[in-house]
């Protein structure tokens, strides 16, 4: 029988081109419309390392952004003790954050605030380092322009947000303890205090999640207390403030959230 | 068995087609050849111009565009047919963005020479008309995006669903897919932006570039996310669904792929996910060899391999 020739044997002599089979077989192809396929795929991950020669023309690009960026960016603004940790359903960068947003409410809203949150996805460093933290670097950990508003909740919603809270494994929380059960938020303490569904309780976020962001939709109909301070300008704050008692950034080790047992 | 007069009449009719046909043999030549096409990709790099700080941090010294550029100059200097994708959210993460509102990384971008890229959700934090702005003053690579709608907004002329490119013999097609922008992106940022269901726009246009454009290759640049716990649509949902997409390039879950995974679409052909993490810590690159086949064989589908690239 006439051997068929295959497309994908490379070479190809002058005998088997005036060959009968493979003069048919070209002109079936043509005939038939060929097309390129790929069945064969090789891929490769390329890490990019500051040892990597950097290009000229990009750097030279880049310059005067850095330059600028290094001016504004590179004070340091405070000293953390230890290395804070992103992490859920309760973590100690979680923790800090959250009592700089607590502490500074009170400051500048003159309202005792029962609570303080952020959402799990607007902390955007999975790690504070030990050491220097230089005013760049709490621009990378809240990059948000977000402003810190408060709302007054009934306890009822309040367990709403919390439950929406828990049901997302945990959030950045100051001023409140909870489990988590069955993707519920239960053993609520608000203050030392169990929550009641009738009571009043003032809270801190980020407009963010106060006009509904995240799925929070039950904060979205509750007015809002804004004088435009910003959630980053409240870490900053809380750092200086931090600075001004003698004190570094640590670890509050606390956990806020807890799945129950 | 042939009859002699058959043979030379069929001889004859050969024959005269290599002396009409000059290019003849050229065509057997290229019909024979391999036409290799690389892939180059990112997503996420959240305004990560520099290298992360030498902070003790897990990604110390990690990242930097004018490291990945000299990279991928290297690269394109190795391989005839080069294409440069992103998958979305270039915007937001370091001072640069709070700055400069995503000038320096739309320059970076056409600094490096990038084919295409998709909108993601960050890339609406300085709001539409400041997308618009960089875009038009600074980006020499369209964005591409199918399932919005930005009709009547700052980004009305600014966007296209998919584009076309022509690399050596190949035509390769790329759309782009973005998520679900309610809860996700403030109500006062996307304005009257339409959200289109995305797999409904994905087969939509993959269909055109593969039937009407005859690509022979579709890529879907995606910031749906990899994967999720419940039924949100992601580039696995995506891709299962999906006819005539090949490659799904996606973003938005930061998630480090070891390496590309395979799903088979609804008719049981293999679509390629891969997606490199953010910051621009990974460049991520696709090899394809492509070779001529009829198209009678093609529409008996083919399991695709990929293994790891060797010997650099």
């Amino acid at each position: 029988m006439k051997k068929i020739f295959t497309l994908r044997q490379p070479l190809v002599s002058m005998k088997k081109i005036f060959s009968l089979p493979f003069i048919l077989f070209l002109f079936l192809q043509i005939s038939c419309n060929p097309v390129f396929q790929s069945q064969n795929i090789q891929y490769k991950n390329y890490r990019i390392q500051k040892s990597y020669k950097p290009d000229s023309t990009l750097v030279a690009v880049m310059k005067p952004y850095a330059d600028s960026v290094n001016n504004s960016m590179n004070e340091v603004i405070g000293i953390a003790k230890e290395e804070l940790e992103k992490k859920q359903p309760s973590s100690t960068l979680g923790n800090f954050m959250t009592d700089a947003m607590l502490i500074m409410a009170k400051e500048k809203y003159g309202i005792n605030v029962d609570a303080a949150f952020i959402n799990y996805g607007g902390v955007r460093l999975t790690q504070l380092t030990a050491g220097p933290i230089t005013k760049g670097k709490i621009f990378e950990l809240m990059p948000f322009d977000n402003m810190m508003v408060i709302q007054k909740v009934t306890g009822d919603i309040l367990q709403q947000f919390l439950d929406l809270i828990a049901d997302r494994g945990g959030w950045p929380i100051a001023g409140i303890t909870m489990e988590i059960k069955d993707k519920r938020a239960v053993n609520i303490l608000i203050g030392g205090k169990p929550l009641n569904n009738s009571d009043i309780y003032f809270i801190a976020n980020s407009d963010y999640i106060a006009n509904g962001g995240d799925n929070a939709d039950m904060l979205r109909p509750i007015p809002q207390q804004s004088n435009g301070y910003l959630i980053r300008d409240a870490i900053l704050d809380y750092i200086k403030k931090l600075k001004s008692e003698g004190k570094n950034i640590s670890a509050n080790e606390e956990k806020r959230i807890a799945d129950a047992q | 068995m042939l009859n002699r007069r058959k043979f030379l009449q069929q001889s004859v009719f050969a024959a005269g087609a290599v002396s009409v046909n000059h290019s003849f043999l050229g065509e057997i030549e290229e019909m024979s050849s391999i036409t290799k096409l690389t892939i180059l990709h990112t997503n996420d790099t959240h305004s990560r111009i520099d290298p992360f700080p030498m902070d003790g941090g897990k990604n110390q010294g990690l990242g930097g565009v004018a490291q990945r550029a000299r990279l991928i100059d290297q690269i394109r200097k190795e391989e005839k047919n080069v294409l440069l994708l992103d998958a979305g959210d270039i915007f937001q993460g370091t001072p640069y963005f709070n700055l400069y509102k995503g000038e320096p990384e739309i320059k970076a971008m056409t600094s490096m020479n990038y084919d295409a890229t998709t909108i993601g959700n960050h890339d609406f934090d300085a709001g539409l008309e400041n997308l618009a702005n960089q875009l038009t003053r600074h980006a020499t690579f369209p964005m591409l995006v199918a399932n919005y709608d930005f009709a009547k907004t700052p980004m009305e002329y600014k966007y296209e669903p998919y584009r076309t490119f022509k690399k050596g013999k190949l035509k390769i097609g790329v759309f782009g897919v973005g998520i679900e922008l309610k809860a996700l992106v403030p109500d006062n940022l996307f304005g009257v932006t339409q959200y289109l269901n995305p797999v409904q726009k994905a087969n939509e246009i993959a269909n055109k570039l593969k039937k009407d454009q005859n690509c022979d290759l579709v890529i879907c640049l995606s910031h749906l996310g990899y994967q999720y716990k419940d039924n949100k649509v992601s580039d696995e949902i995506l891709a299962k669904e999906s006819e005539n997409i090949d490659l799904v390039i996606g973003g938005h879950t930061h998630t480090f792929l070891d390496a590309p995974v395979v799903f088979k679409n609804k008719k049981g052909q293999d679509v390629i996910v891969n997606q490199v993490g953010f910051a621009g810590i990974i460049l991520g690159r696709l090899d394809f060899e492509f070779s001529k086949i009829s198209k009678k064989k093609l529409a008996n589908s083919v399991a695709i391999t990929v293994t790891k690239k060797t010997g650099e």
